[in-house]
């Protein structure tokens, strides 16, 4: 059988690939493909098995069942390792070495020697804002400072692909956009994203496509726009409205208005037409709104405020997962 | 494998774990010093050629009494969290992602605390032996002391072999209890086979402690293997202190078993590390 070439070998191939533990719990038949240069975002919430399925591509869980591929490399081979770099959700550094020495430990490890090492330390350190810092012992860092070397390490040697649980959860605000930036720029560059994460804005800034992940199985799975259904939303901000007024508009405008704060039984007194209430249409242009507008402003009323809205990732997320039973972290 | 020898050392060194031993081993031999002069002095005003023999015997078996702790502590403590431990703190999930096989992450780690450890077991035989000889002589048949030399460093790789051993079956915690368990029972095995040597008990009941005993100290063969040294280096004279090496010593057949067991718990360790998820 001839190898494929290079160009079309997915960065990340899984096929039924499972993890059951003895409690039943773990993830179940993932089957998934991450092009090369993708950013790929994983959601779910917590106990979904995110992590579980993380840790098999990167080698420290055993699939139970299934198999999977980095870069056409079995998953936990050394070569996938050669070609990747992970931060981990929940780990830690020996806290009696510098942040220094800790880069030095894993360059020797991916086999980096000579004089280029103390370079790429410092290029690396100063990459995730630690600077001279990394001459300080590991327990002398915050969990903010920690998470930055984690980064550091997992981006020694210029990794094809990077797993990243949790990038950015022990960060500052500032320390998040920093990190964010950062991997828009490794994106650029060409490096294949894995981004596990809970921050939706992480996702929905840096990722392509994504999928999600909850009690053990991938309930969906596309590009973040289709996942999103990108809507563009328009609310109005009217005042001296009338319910009357809405089926008018209706009917003149053609379009699927709605009011989304309700008045109260005393519509129609004096203060309550005066009361501004909001009117919601999913628009397909911005005509559409101009036109509805002039309807709102003929007819007497006043408008306030006229905004385009887009679907949020966590509003998707929580309405993803809304409903279902959750089985929550693993006891 | 050499990047991972290496950061054990730096471990040992960093943690202090080995400087606190080597201060501490420094103040014993201090008074082991004055313990060698007394006894030793007594002994040279003595004609008695087998007196001389018998207090160099007594001197060398205080010595190893409290070195074979000191080398069995310091081999436990070093290693017991060496994988469950670390993956509790989350130190190993960072390493083992790295493109390093498994098993060399393993045979590196033992091979770091198995070398660091065995250097001071080195010293410390060196250190007691020497002080010996200067208060009460020393045999001038190198091959013992080479023999004890190797029997006494030996206690290091069947320390360390169960030890990681233990780490990849128990939490980190739990495998520390489970080693001083192991080596307290071994030890107790070997007490019970030097109570048997010197109480006057009836044949059956003696019969029933040498079994007890030898079983406790199959259990974990590392106090079998310091008793049988220090019968080596005193050519049997360290009997004249009951209590501390009275019964019979450990066979050569012990020895061979000491070697298989170390064999063993190193491979099974190796297997489990390398199936074991993090």
């Amino acid at each position: 059988m001839n190898a494929k070439p290079e160009a079309v070998i997915p960065a990340v191939y899984t096929q039924g690939l499972s993890k059951i533990y003895d409690n039943g719990r773990g993830c179940r038949n993932i089957t998934l493909t991450v092009g090369k240069g993708e950013a790929f975002g994983f959601l779910g919430p917590n106990g979904a098995g995110k992590s579980t399925f993380v840790k098999m591509l990167v080698g420290l869980v055993h699939p139970s069942v299934g198999d999977g591929t980095l870069f056409g490399h079995p998953i936990g081979s050394v070569e996938a390792r050669r070609r990747m770099g992970y931060l981990p959700e929940l780990y830690r550094y020996p806290e009696w070495l510098t942040g220094e020495e800790v880069m030095k430990q894993h360059a020797s490890l991916l086999g980096i020697r000579g004089a280029q090492v103390k370079t790429l330390i410092r290029e690396g350190l100063d990459q995730v804002s630690i600077g001279r810092r990394g001459s300080d012992r590991v327990k002398q860092y915050s969990k903010g400072m920690q998470q930055r070397l984690g980064l550091a390490c997992a981006l020694l040697g210029k990794p094809d692909i990077l797993f990243l649980d949790e990038p950015s959860s022990a960060m500052d605000p500032v320390g998040r956009r920093e990190v964010r930036e950062l991997l828009i720029e490794l994106k650029k560059q060409g490096t294949t994203l894995f981004l596990n994460s809970h921050l939706m804005e992480d996702v929905e800034a840096v990722c392509d496509r994504m999928a999600l992940m909850l009690n053990g199985e991938m309930i969906r799975e596309g590009s973040v726009a289709e996942m999103l259904q990108v809507k563009v939303r328009w609310r109005f901000k009217v005042g001296g409205f009338s319910p009357v007024l809405l089926d008018w508009l209706r009917e003149e405008s053609g379009l699927p208005i709605s009011q989304i704060e309700k008045q109260s039984d005393e519509a129609d007194t004096i203060s309550n037409w005066e009361h501004p209430v909001w009117l919601e249409a999913e628009l397909e242009d911005e005509n559409q709104a101009g036109r509805l507008n002039m309807l709102i402003v003929e007819q007497g009323m006043t408008l306030y405020e006229a905004h385009a809205e887009q679907e949020k990732l966590e509003d998707w997320f929580l309405q993803a997962v809304a409903g279902r039973d959750q089985r929550g972290e693993r006891g | 494998m050499n990047t991972v020898i290496a950061a054990t050392w730096q471990e040992m060194l960093r943690r202090k774990m080995l400087l606190i031993t080597l201060i501490l081993t420094v103040v014993f031999l201090g008074v082991f010093w004055f313990i060698a002069d007394t006894i030793g002095a007594d002994g040279q005003n003595s004609s008695d050629v087998l007196t001389r023999f018998t207090r160099r015997g007594a001197i060398l078996t205080l010595g190893f009494f409290f070195g074979g702790f000191v080398v069995a502590f310091l081999a436990i403590f070093s290693s017991f969290p060496v994988i469950s431990g670390e993956a509790e703190r989350g130190v190993l999930q960072a390493v083992l992602t790295r493109p390093i096989p498994r098993w060399k992450w393993y045979i590196g780690r033992w091979i770091g605390y198995v070398s660091l450890i065995g250097v001071y077991s080195l010293l410390l035989f060196a250190a007691v032996v020497w002080i010996t000889s200067v208060h009460a002589g020393m045999t001038r048949n190198y091959e013992e002391i080479v023999v004890s030399m190797l029997l006494f460093m030996g206690i290091v790789p069947v320390l360390v072999s169960a030890s990681m051993l233990g780490s990849c079956l128990f939490s980190g915690i739990g495998n520390g209890v489970f080693m001083m368990m192991l080596y307290g029972a071994a030890w107790l095995g070997g007490m019970i086979e030097k109570v048997r040597g010197f109480l006057p008990v009836e044949p059956q009941t003696e019969h029933t402690l040498s079994a007890i005993g030898s079983l406790l100290s199959l259990l974990m063969p590392a106090d079998g293997l310091n008793r049988r040294m220090q019968y080596v280096l005193t050519q049997g004279a360290g009997e004249s202190i009951p209590f501390l090496t009275g019964g019979s010593p450990p066979s050569n057949m012990f020895v061979i078993y000491a070697f298989f067991f170390t064999l063993f718990a190193f491979i099974l360790g190796l297997w489990l590390f390398r199936r074991k998820d993090f």
